[in-house]
């Protein structure tokens, strides 16, 4: 099991390590920081030539590499990796191309002054394209410690089932409590008369029943004028992680971040995890290989 | 940490990714072809060499491939022996020493950095000329005479350049194809339509092309000789590119050289056709039309293609803006790359030599080229009647001097090995010391010339020449910044970093 890294020498690349290592301590998982530089084209033109810039750039990139894994506890296994690809995104999505990676962890942008999250050109691309699941690390990421808790945010639009059952595999083989957090009453976006509210949290109750029965489940309901306000109201643990469905936009195996998810990140202070539509659930449209990848976020 | 785990390949780091595709015969002089730019190079040149040497202009950009040829045959030794992102400042400074190599890598950057602003400006004429063509509003190509708008504009077309250069864009294989023969045809259109109105009796001064009009040796002046000869080495600059690639193409022995001869007919061969069709059209006086007209001298296609192509003139501004575009941004690599070499040899500030963590390019540098850009047009600008002519004509005496000196470094690096076959002696040694001799030549007797405030556009400053202040100007300003570099940080000057040296014999 192998978790890629999106690393680059910057605030946001040494956030990604740091998320990186909190979620790979106690999963034997190991880390790839994979740098991923550009392919220069001759038929860019550049003239006059300008020969063995790549060399600069390669000594550049090693010492960039040595920094990086330095960030990296002994007791979790290491390596750099240097992709070439046209775009950041693109390059990582490269290099989770291979069956054992479970998980891409990046850091939010940098731009953002205020708010922890914003994200950039590479998460964009990324939230948009990735076959795994893609940790998001906050700006100023510093915590390396085993995760404690993990809450999952559901509504109640198609696919909530899917990443509810990926936060019950992840909670039990990682021994955390679960918080199931149903944000029905802000998806429907107007008072819910129906009592679709309770219905939902029973529905979230009997999906999470494996862990239920363990006492390690709880459920609640986000409340607020906003989604923004719900997430704010919300108690965090400093350990939490929150994982979130990708838009039902998405096509299959693929993220799409969706609005919720985008107002979510507004306010957020922990890291999100997204999780691609129909990962690892089952059903005739994943085959054996999504069993194998099930289920590490 | 487990850095033990680190795959062991290229110095520590694995590597994964896309292998790079060859380049090919086609690919190549593509590649080629674009560097030389044909439809910028055109309409920016031929209004100032016709200006020096008049119906000579076919015998000159003959002539001037002599010289051009002959450096480059001692750039692909250099860039072969050491290939480096410094190139001419790094040969000339194993060659020479730390002082001249810093003159050298300064011509090199001071090159460029005339040539982006020059390139910036023709796009920005070419810009406002195409919008007033989609319009059908004649007023809106006159935009580009206006002082302050025009300044703001170039200063915009920089900056995004500089903005797309930084974020690593670049111009991909198929778009580059498609430039390159939009050019072509374009070109070949304007000739053939120049000379229809010839033969229709419709053109503007009728001239019979004459076989004196092929003789360098009727140019009337060494001075006008001199001059053409240094415009000519600019249009040709971008050739040699084709002759440093080498693992890259699908033949490294033949593709190159090759490569470098198609390369070479396919521009002579249009830049004759276009000149002959434009002196045959409107002749070398100074009316309207006419090429001696100072007002057409600094954009020709700006002038003629309307006349000429009539309404497909739209074309001509649309190859001229892209052509320009898209070398303004591709040249933006090379100062970067070489200010990133001085930096890391520590022959500048630390400072140029930091890469960008995000985009993996030259930051500081990229962004230094970009404001001296901007700097060197305002101040061209403000103070020059004809900036566009007189940074050409600077263009090419900075081009005559960093090439100069990279040709003699050659000779100098080489010196153990140029007596031990024929193919030393003519590549390293006998090749580049003439080219290098001419160019430099070219350089004092141009640089000389250039103090008579007449000389150019007629622009002066305190009673001098304006191409001899921003030309000699720039290369004065580069040795007095040397000089104050090298006593805040001596380390480069006393050759900690880099070494003067030669290559061993053979």
């Amino acid at each position: 099991m192998r978790y890629i890294v999106g690393y680059t020498a910057d605030g946001r690349g040494h956030d990604a390590v740091r998320l990186a290592v909190a979620l790979a301590r106690s999963q034997d998982a190991s880390l790839d920081l994979v740098l991923v530089t550009p392919e220069h084209s001759l038929y860019a033109g550049a003239y006059p030539p300008a020969r063995n810039y790549d060399g600069m750039l390669s000594d550049q990139l090693k010492e960039w590499m040595e920094e990086g894994l330095a960030l990296v506890p002994e007791d979790v296994p290491a390596r750099g990796v240097v992709v070439r690809a046209d775009s950041n995104a693109e390059g990582l999505i490269t290099a989770a191309g291979d069956p054992d990676v479970t998980l891409i962890v990046i850091g939010a942008s940098s731009r953002g002054l205020a708010a922890p999250f914003s994200v950039g050109n590479v998460a964009r691309g990324l939230l948009h394209a990735a076959p795994v699941p893609v940790a998001l690390a906050p700006k100023g990421y510093s915590r390396t410690d085993p995760v404690t808790r993990l809450t999952c945010a559901v509504g109640r639009r198609a696919g909530a089932e899917d990443v509810v059952a990926v936060a019950v595999s992840s909670a039990r083989r990682r021994g955390l409590p679960l918080r199931l957090v149903s944000l029905v009453p802000l998806d429907a976006g107007q008072s819910d008369p129906d009592g679709a509210e309770d219905a939902a949290n029973r529905r979230l109750r009997e999906a999470a029943s494996a862990l239920a029965d363990q006492g390690r489940v709880s459920v609640e309901t986000a409340h607020g004028a906003s989604v923004e306000d719900a997430i704010d109201a919300l108690e965090w643990d400093e350990g939490e992680i929150l994982l979130v469905g990708s838009s039902r936009l998405a096509q299959h195996l693929r993220i799409f971040l969706g609005s919720t998810a985008n107002k979510i990140l507004r306010t957020l202070t922990v890291p999100m995890v997204v999780v691609p539509r129909t990962y690892s659930a089952p059903g005739p449209t994943s085959g054996e290989g999504t069993t194998a990848r099930e289920a590490n976020a | 940490m487990s850095i033990e785990e680190t795959t062991q390949t290229e110095g520590g780091l694995s590597r994964k990714g896309l292998a790079s595709g060859k380049v090919g015969l086609l690919g190549a002089v593509v590649i080629g072809v674009s560097c030389v730019a044909p439809a910028y190079t055109l309409t920016a040149a031929l209004g100032p060499t016709v200006a020096e040497v008049g119906v000579q202009l076919p015998a000159i950009f003959l002539v001037g491939f002599i010289p051009m040829l002959l450096v480059a045959f001692g750039y692909r030794e250099l860039n072969n022996s050491m290939p480096d992102s410094g190139t001419s400042f790094t040969w000339a400074t194993r060659a020479f020493g730390p002082w001249v190599g810093w003159m050298g890598g300064w011509g090199l950057i001071a090159a460029t950095i005339i040539v982006l602003s020059n390139l910036a400006a023709v796009a920005v004429d070419f810009f406002y000329l195409l919008i007033s063509q989609v319009l059908g509003d004649p007023e809106i190509a006159d935009l580009t005479l206006n002082l302050p708008l025009n300044i703001a504009t170039t200063l915009v077309f920089i900056a995004l350049a500089c903005y797309v250069s930084y974020r690593g864009m670049e111009t991909t294989k198929t778009v580059q194809y498609v430039l390159v023969t939009f050019q072509l045809i374009v070109l070949a259109w304007f000739a053939v339509a120049a000379f229809i109105h010839v033969a229709n009796g419709t053109a503007f001064d009728a001239t019979r092309v004459s076989a004196e009009w092929f003789n360098p040796f009727a140019v009337g002046s060494f001075s006008a000789f001199a001059a053409g000869v240094s415009l000519s080495i600019f249009i040709y600059w971008g050739w040699d590119v084709t002759l440093t690639m080498n693992e890259e193409t699908t033949n490294p022995e033949k593709t190159p050289g090759r490569a470098g001869a198609l390369t070479v007919i396919v521009i002579v061969v249009i830049y004759l056709t276009v000149a002959l069709a434009t002196l045959s059209y409107a002749g070398v006086g100074d009316g309207e039309l006419g090429t001696g007209n100072p007002d057409n001298q600094a954009s020709i296609f700006a002038a003629l293609a309307g006349p000429v192509m009539g309404p497909f003139a739209i074309l001509m501004s649309m190859a001229v803006l892209s052509s320009s575009a898209a070398s303004l941004q591709s040249t933006f690599v090379s100062p970067a790359r070489t200010l990133l070499a001085m930096g890391h040899y520590t022959a500048l500030p630390r400072g140029y030599g930091r890469i960008s963590p995000q985009f993996k390019s030259p930051s500081v540098a990229t962004v230094a080229a970009a404001l001296a850009a901007a700097g060197f047009y305002v101040f061209t600008r403000l103070v020059s009647e004809n900036a566009l002519w007189d940074t050409i004509t600077a263009l090419g005496l900075m081009i005559c001097f960093y090439y100069g000196i990279t040709a003699l470094a050659c000779v100098w690096y080489f010196r153990a090995q140029a007596f031990s076959s024929v193919r030393n002696l003519l590549f390293k040694f006998l090749a580049p010391l003439l080219g290098g001799v001419i160019l430099l030549v070219m350089f004092f007797k141009t640089a000389v010339d250039s103090m008579d405030p007449a000389y150019g556009s007629g622009s002066e400053l305190f009673g001098v020449g304006m191409v001899f202040i921003l030309g000699i100007g720039v290369i004065l300003l580069g040795a007095v910044l040397m000089l104050i570099w090298a006593r805040i940080n001596p380390a480069f000057f006393r050759q900690d970093v880099l070494t003067k040296g030669m290559a061993p014999k053979q």
